[in-house]
């Protein structure tokens, strides 16, 4: 069995979780530190795409290695964490979701949580029943035309 | 990396009239203040003058895949400081005095911009025409480019740009050597960081990691500090450092991974 998939836009909307709405781009794998590369890669990949600079996307994908590193610690092996990737008006948004094993979001005290704020634009974390989120949002410049 | 001898080179076409005039140009140098019109010229003839011995110094580095012409450069970075520093009163000859600073910048030069890992030449090429690119546009947009600027002003695609900046990512695993070195001069940018404390008094567990920052080599530590608690760019920190934004954003992760490994094992 692959330990990764990824989608793109076209999901089944009867699998939809509606707490979790799909991303332009899926990428799905189990909670094991070797596939947080992938993460990171489809992030950098993401970034260029939605025509980020260089300087943000070597951020985006530090911040994504964090961020998700970070949820792969707290589940188990054989958990599911997922990765939506939108872009938004010149934004991107990259969801990371997975079942931890405490269900609380990650504390906003902690080095790695201002390695985040400090590598995008914005860090929002909650969770819902057990389903812990963390989604980083990227804005490109102004200056950009694209 | 093979140890050179820090010998004071013999030059060719070098001979005591020369050395003496140097010494007359040193002399004449220290009783100039700096801004004076004519410490310049006389700070550029001896730069000039001087500029042999730079590239007698960096043809013995030829035969290792960077070119003369980019190693000759960075030496007369080391020459300029060499010329600022040199005080002719001590009695010493500049060659012997130069020789030293000129080889530690083509060495830094080796330790920062090197293969480690064996890179298609085409790809290495190919990374050093988009750092060339990356320069230019970041002077002339004001801000780091995009894939897709990069893409145009190269005429690669966005695809190549990309492979290009990936086996860039792959080059100096050198810089764990390198960093663990001692910092020579009290004057380097790395020595230019203030106190982060009132940063890290707002950071649970900062006991468990503040001994995790001091762990990481010299340098990566002073570019996690620039980057996070002074809210640098990694443009910026590259810029400051003398080395590629690849090379800044490498580092990183490796020190992120290295103190994330550390937390968790507390």
């Amino acid at each position: 069995m692959p330990s990764a998939i990824w989608q793109a836009t076209s999901v089944n909307p009867e699998n939809v979780d509606p707490r979790h709405p799909p991303g332009d781009v899926t990428l799905s794998f189990r909670a094991t530190t070797a596939n947080v590369a992938l993460a990171r890669t489809m992030a950098a990949a993401m970034a260029a795409r939605t025509h980020l600079t260089i300087d943000q996307i070597e951020d985006v994908r530090l911040a994504v290695d964090e961020a998700v590193s970070q949820l792969v610690n707290d589940c188990d092996a054989q958990t599911q964490v997922h990765c939506d990737f939108t872009e938004l008006a010149g934004t991107l948004v990259i969801r990371t979701t997975a079942t931890t094993r405490t269900g609380l979001p990650p504390a906003t005290d902690t080095f790695s949580w201002l390695v985040l704020a400090a590598l995008v634009d914005e860090v929002i974390a909650g969770t819902d029943n057990g389903l812990v989120h963390l989604e980083l949002r990227i804005k490109r410049p102004a200056s950009v035309t694209v | 990396m093979t140890q050179s001898p820090i010998a004071p080179a013999p030059i060719g076409r070098w001979n005591a009239a020369k050395r003496d005039q140097a010494r007359n140009l040193f002399t004449e140098l220290a009783d100039i203040p700096s801004t004076d019109q004519r410490h310049k010229i006389i700070r550029d003839e001896l730069v000039e003058m001087h500029m042999p011995l730079v590239e007698h110094l960096a043809r013995r580095y030829r035969e290792r895949g960077e070119s003369l012409e980019d190693l000759v450069q960075v030496g007369m970075v080391g020459l300029i400081n060499a010329v600022d520093r040199f005080e002719v009163a001590r009695g010493l000859e500049f060659s012997t005095f130069a020789t030293p600073t000129i080889l530690g910048e083509i060495k830094r030069h080796f330790r920062d911009h090197a293969w480690a890992v064996h890179i298609p030449r085409r790809l290495q090429e190919r990374n050093s025409e988009i750092n060339h690119a990356i320069e230019s546009l970041t002077r002339e947009l004001n801000r780091p480019p995009t894939i897709a600027e990069l893409a145009k002003l190269t005429k690669l695609s966005d695809a190549e740009v990309m492979a290009a900046m990936d086996a860039g990512r792959a080059y100096a695993a050198a810089s764990i050597d390198a960093a663990a070195e001692a910092h020579e001069s009290g004057d380097s940018p790395y020595d230019r960081i203030g106190d982060v404390d009132p940063a890290l008094e707002a950071l649970e567990l900062r006991e468990t990691f503040r001994p995790l920052l001091a762990a990481l080599p010299k340098r990566e530590r002073q570019i996690v500090m620039l980057r996070f608690f002074k809210n640098q760019s990694q443009s910026q920190i590259a810029e400051q450092l003398g080395i590629s934004q690849m090379h800044v954003s490498r580092l990183l992760a490796m020190s992120l991974a290295q103190i994330r490994e550390g937390m968790s094992e507390n």
